[in-house]
C-alpha cells in the first residue's frame, strides 16, 4: 500500500485572476522511498506539498496520507496529525531565531509532551548523527548555512516522522554544503526508511533520489527511476528538463533579507 | 513622479504601517489642543487658572510634549528597523543616502502635518463636549466655545517642530550608515537572554529596598527618604527591565521540565526577545504611569477634601466687625439684599464678643453671650447650652481641639471686669468657623455677659454669622468686600476693620481647581496609557513578516490554533502588562508612605482614591488589550 497517494487532485485559486496550480494530478509515493518532484517556476510543485501536510486543501480529489484525508480532519487532529507524522525542511530553514539550536530542535517534542529525559535522549542521539554536538547552545545566528539546514533537518526528524517533505532544501546552500545534507538524507533515508518527498529545482539534487517525478503547468509530465549510477541519471534528468521547457537553471530569483 | 511624489506615495501606499503611529499622534495632538483650547479660553483665564493650575496645565503640556518626542523617536527607530530592507533596496538602486535622508523628513513632514491637521479637527469637534464635562467640573453658567488663533497656533507650531526634529534626526541616522547595515537590519536580533548578572541582582536589591523602605516612611526621615528613594526606585526599575527580567527568564530556562513544555519554549524566548528589545521603552513608560497614577491619586484624594471643609466651615457666611468699623451696617443690610436676591434662605445671627486677659492663662480669651450663641445653635441644628451666673463652657476653635477640652475644669478671672467664672466643659460640635477666633473662647451666662461688656463697651467684636442651608451656592455674593479686601491686601495699607468669609466662594475655588488639576492629569495618563498601547502595536507591526512567517513555521510543525493563540497572549501580556504592573506596585509602595506621611498633616485617608483610579486605569488598559490582541491575531492568520 502506497504511504501517500495523490489520485485526481485539481486546485485553483481563486482571485483576481483564477489560476488552475494543479490540474488532475495522481500518483503514489512508496514507503521509504525518496522522491524529487521537479518542474519550472508556477508548475504547482509548492502547491502539491502544501496538500500534502494539509495546509492547503484541494478543490477536488483526494490526497491520502497512510490511509488519512488530511482535508476530513479537524484542525486541532491536523495538527496533531502533522506533529506525528510529518516533518519539514525548508529552503531558508526556518529556523526560530531566539532560540538555540537545542531548543529549535526539540520544538516539536515539547508541543508532544514528552517526558524530559526522553527528549534530551532523542536530542543527544539526532545531534550525534548529524555531528551537531559542538553547537548545541548556538543560536542560528551564530552557525553557517549548512549547519543551519542540518539543524533544521535534525527538527525534521527528532519526532521520528514517518514523511519528510523537503521544499528546495538546498536552494540556500553552497556546493559543497549542499553535497553534504543530499548525502545525509540519502543515509537517513536508507537506514530508517523515512519516506521523503522533495520539491527542487537543482537537477543535481534530484539526482540523489530514487525516482524523479516531473510536472508542467500543475499537471503529470514524466518520470524516471535512477539507475546504477548516479551521473547518467543526472543525464536522464537534464534531458528530460530540456524538454519539459523553462530554464534548466531556473534558480529562484535574488532575495534580500 | 517627482521626488516629493516619492515620498508622498512611500506614506499614502504603506498606510497599514503608519497607522498606529498616526493615530497614537493624533491623539496626542488632540489632547494637546483641548488643553490649549481651555488655557486661552476667555471665560475661564482669569477667575480659574491661576497660580497652581496654570503650572500644573503648563506642566502638563510640557509633560506632553517631552513624551510625545520619546515616543516619536521610539517609533522612528522601530520604523526604520522594520523598512532596513526596503533602505537597503534604495541605496543598491542609486539612491544617495542623501537623498534617502531627505526622503525620510520628507516622509515625517508629511505624517506631521496629517496628524497635526486630523488631531486639531477632531479636537476642536470634541472642544464643545470637553467643555461640556469642564463646566460641569468647575460648575460654571455656561463656558461657550470660543474661536481665536493662541490654541491653533500653538499646537500646530509645538507639533511641527516636533516632527521637524523627529524627520531631521532619522535622517542623520539614516546618512550615517551603510547598505549592509540595512541588509543585516538595524539593531538586529541579538542573543534575546544577554544580559550583565550584576546589574540583574543591582535592579531587585534596588528595588527590592525602596519598596523596604517606602513600608518604613514615617518612621524614618521624611526628607531622607524623599530624595533617596525615587532615584533608588528609578535606577532599580531600568535595571530591572533592561537586566533582571531576563536574569529570571534564563533561571526558568535551566528548568527543563518547565521549559521544554508545549509551546512555553516559543513563548518565553519570544517574550525575552521582545523585551530585551524594547527594555527602554518598557522603562519609560513604567516611570511615567507610576509619576502619573500617583499625581491622579493625589488630587483624587484633594478632592474628597469637601466633606472636611464643610466640617471646618458650617456657616454659609462670616462677616466680622472689629470695634470703629463705620460700614458695618451698610456691609450687613448688602449681604442680606444678595442673598434676598439670590433667592438663598438663610438664618442671620449677630453676635457680640467681648475680649478679656484670663488670669489662669495670661492669655486673651473671647467671652461670647450665652442667648446669642444658642441662637447659633438652634440655626445650625445643635443642642442649646444652659449657663448658671458664675459658669461658663469652652467653645471649641476646631473639631480636633473638642475632646482635649472636654475635661478641662478652671477657674478663673477675668482680668478686665473682675467676673469669675468657672469654666466646665465644652459646646457640642463647631459652631463658627475653625480658628476664626483665634484659640480659647468661652461661652458665659447673660448676666457676666453684661459685667463683661459694660467693663469695656467700645471694644466689642461684632459676629455676624448668616447660615445658608445652600451654602454652595453662595458664590456670588459679597463679592464687593471680598474686592476691597483683596485691594487693601495688595496696598497693604492699614488693616480694615472687618473681616469677611465666603467659604461657598474658597469652596469652588479650591474645588475646581482640584478638579481641573485631576482632569489634566487624568488626560495625560490617558496619553501615556495609549501612546504604550500603540508603541507595542506598533512594534508588533513592523515585526509582522517575520512574525507571520514563523506561525507558518510552528503551524507546519504541529502546532495547533489555540496553542498559538497561547503563545500570542504569553508574548503580548508581558508586554502590556508587566510595565504597568510595575507602576502599580510603584505607585502602591509610595502610595503607602504617603499615607504614612500626610497622617502628620491632615487626617485624609487616600486609599479609596487610589483603588478608584487604579482599578480605572486597569480596565482601560484590559480594553486596549484585546483590541490590540484581536488585529494581530487577524494579521498574522490573515492572508499575506
Amino acid at each position: 500500500m502506497p504511504i501517500v497517494s495523490i489520485e485526481d487532485v485539481i486546485k485553483i485559486y481563486e482571485g483576481k485572476v483564477t489560476h488552475r496550480a494543479l490540474d488532475r494530478l495522481s500518483f503514489d509515493v512508496e514507503e521509504g522511498e525518496f522522491l524529487a518532484v521537479m518542474g519550472p517556476s508556477g508548475s504547482g510543485k509548492t502547491t502539491l506539498l502544501n496538500l500534502i501536510s494539509g495546509i492547503d486543501m484541494p478543490t477536488s480529489g483526494r490526497v491520502m496520507i497512510q490511509g488519512t484525508d488530511p482535508a476530513a480532519l479537524r484542525p486541532d487532529d491536523l495538527a496533531r496529525f502533522r506533529r506525528k507524522e510529518l516533518g519539514f525542511v525548508f529552503q531558508d530553514f526556518n529556523l526560530l531565531r531566539m532560540l538555540t539550536v537545542e531548543e529549535n530542535i526539540v520544538l516539536p517534542l515539547t508541543l508532544d509532551r514528552l517526558p524530559v529525559a526522553e527528549m534530551d535522549a532523542r536530542v543527544k542521539a539526532i545531534t550525534a548523527r548529524l555531528g551537531l554536538e559542538d553547537i548545541l547552545h548556538k543560536r542560528p545566528d551564530e552557525i553557517s548555512g549548512g549547519q543551519e539546514q542540518r539543524v533544521a533537518i535534525a527538527r525534521a526528524l527528532v519526532h521520528r516522522p514517518s514523511i519528510v517533505l523537503a521544499d528546495e532544501p538546498t536552494g540556500n546552500l553552497d556546493s559543497n554544503a549542499a553535497r553534504e545534507v543530499l548525502d545525509l538524507l540519502g543515509t537517513i533515508n536508507r537506514e530508517n526508511r523515512t519516506t521523503f518527498i522533495m520539491v527542487t529545482h537543482d537537477p543535481i539534487a534530484a539526482s540523489y533520489c530514487d525516482r524523479v517525478l516531473f510536472i508542467k503547468d500543475g499537471a503529470y509530465y514524466n518520470e524516471i527511476h535512477k539507475d546504477d549510477r548516479r551521473r547518467t541519471f543526472f543525464q536522464r534528468i537534464l534531458n528530460i528538463l530540456s524538454l519539459l521547457g523553462g530554464n534548466v537553471d531556473d534558480l529562484s530569483s535574488v532575495r534580500l533579507p | 513622479m517627482t521626488f516629493r511624489q516619492f515620498a508622498y506615495r512611500n506614506v499614502v501606499r504603506n498606510r497599514r504601517i503608519y497607522a498606529a503611529f498616526f493615530l497614537a499622534s493624533v491623539f496626542s495632538v488632540m489632547v494637546f489642543f483641548l488643553y490649549s483650547m481651555l488655557m486661552f479660553h476667555p471665560g475661564i483665564g482669569e477667575r480659574f487658572i491661576t497660580g497652581i493650575t496654570l503650572i500644573g496645565m503648563t506642566a502638563a503640556d510640557v509633560v506632553l510634549y517631552v513624551f510625545m518626542l520619546f515616543f516619536l523617536f521610539y517609533s522612528m527607530r522601530a520604523f526604520m528597523q522594520a523598512r532596513s530592507g526596503e533602505f537597503a533596496l534604495l541605496l543598491q538602486i542609486g539612491m544617495e543616502r542623501r537623498q534617502l535622508g531627505k526622503l525620510l523628513l520628507l516622509e515625517m513632514l508629511l505624517l506631521g502635518a496629517a496628524s497635526t491637521a486630523s488631531g486639531i479637527v477632531l479636537g476642536f469637534t470634541f472642544s464643545k463636549y470637553f467643555f461640556m464635562i469642564v463646566r460641569e467640573l468647575l460648575q460654571l453658567p455656561a463656558l461657550p466655545l470660543y474661536v481665536s488663533w493662541e490654541p491653533f497656533l500653538m499646537t500646530a507650531g509645538a507639533f511641527f517642530s516636533l516632527f521637524l526634529l523627529i524627520g531631521l534626526l532619522s535622517a542623520y541616522i539614516v546618512s550615517n550608515r551603510d547598505i549592509s547595515e540595512f541588509r543585516k537590519g538595524i539593531g538586529g536580533e541579538a542573543d534575546p537572554f544577554g544580559y550583565s548578572p550584576g546589574r540583574a541582582a543591582a535592579g531587585i536589591l534596588l528595588l527590592l529596598s525602596s519598596y523596604g523602605a517606602a513600608l518604613l516612611a514615617g518612621r524614618v526621615n521624611v526628607l531622607y527618604l524623599s530624595v533617596l528613594l525615587p532615584p533608588a526606585a528609578t535606577l532599580g526599575t531600568y535595571y530591572f527591565f533592561s537586566h533582571s527580567i531576563l536574569y529570571l527568564l534564563d533561571l526558568f530556562r535551566d528548568q527543563k521540565s518547565l521549559y521544554w513544555k508545549r509551546a512555553r519554549i516559543v513563548s518565553l524566548a519570544e517574550t525575552a526577545a521582545k523585551l530585551r528589545d524594547n527594555a527602554n521603552m518598557f522603562f519609560i513608560v513604567a516611570i511615567v504611569s507610576t509619576v502619573s497614577f500617583l499625581s491622579v491619586g493625589t488630587l483624587a484624594s484633594l478632592a474628597t477634601y469637601t466633606a472636611q471643609y464643610r466640617a471646618l466651615n458650617p456657616l454659609g457666611l462670616v462677616y466680622e466687625s472689629f470695634p470703629g468699623n463705620p460700614d458695618e451696617y451698610e456691609h450687613v443690610t448688602g449681604l442680606m439684599e444678595e442673598l434676598d436676591d439670590a433667592g438663598l434662605e438663610y438664618t442671620h445671627v449677630p453676635l457680640s464678643v467681648a475680649r478679656e486677659d484670663s488670669s489662669f492663662s495670661g492669655q486673651p480669651i473671647n467671652i461670647l453671650r450665652e442667648g446669642e450663641v444658642n441662637r447659633l445653635a438652634e440655626a445650625l441644628g445643635a443642642g442649646p447650652v444652659q449657663l448658671s451666673p458664675g459658669e461658663a463652657i469652652f467653645l471649641p476653635y476646631s473639631t480636633e481641639a473638642a475632646p482635649r477640652l472636654r475635661d478641662a475644669d478652671i477657674r478663673t478671672e477675668l482680668e478686665e471686669s473682675g467676673v469669675e467664672v468657672h469654666v466646665q466643659g465644652v459646646v457640642g460640635g463647631l459652631l463658627l468657623p475653625a480658628y476664626s477666633l483665634g484659640t480659647n473662647s468661652i461661652v458665659v451666662s447673660e448676666t457676666d455677659f453684661v459685667k463683661v461688656a459694660s467693663a469695656q463697651p467700645d471694644s466689642l467684636l461684632r459676629i455676624h454669622a448668616f447660615d445658608v442651608p445652600d451654602w454652595e451656592e453662595t458664590v456670588g455674593i459679597g463679592l464687593s468686600i471680598e474686592q476691597s479686601m483683596m485691594m487693601s491686601e495688595i496696598q497693604q495699607g492699614e488693616a480694615l476693620p472687618y473681616y469677611f468669609k465666603n467659604p461657598g466662594l474658597d469652596y469652588s475655588i479650591i474645588r475646581s481647581t482640584f478638579h481641573l488639576l485631576l482632569l489634566t492629569g487624568l488626560l495625560v495618563a490617558m496619553v501615556f496609557l495609549l501612546a504604550a498601547g500603540s508603541f507595542i502595536y506598533f512594534k508588533l507591526y513592523t515585526m509582522l513578516d517575520r512574525d507571520r512567517r514563523q506561525a507558518a513555521v510552528l503551524k507546519r510543525l504541529g502546532m495547533t490554533e489555540r496553542e498559538f493563540i497561547k503563545i500570542v497572549n504569553r508574548q503580548l501580556v508581558p508586554q502590556f502588562f508587566l510595565p504597568w504592573g510595575i507602576a502599580m506596585l510603584h505607585s502602591t509602595f509610595a502610595f503607602i508612605s504617603l499615607q504614612a506621611i500626610w497622617k502628620e498633616f491632615a487626617d485624609i485617608s487616600i486609599l479609596k482614591e487610589m483603588a478608584l483610579v487604579l482599578v480605572g486605569f486597569t480596565i482601560i488598559q484590559l480594553l486596549y488589550f484585546y483590541l490590540i490582541r484581536w488585529r494581530y491575531l487577524a494579521h498574522v492568520k490573515g492572508p499575506t
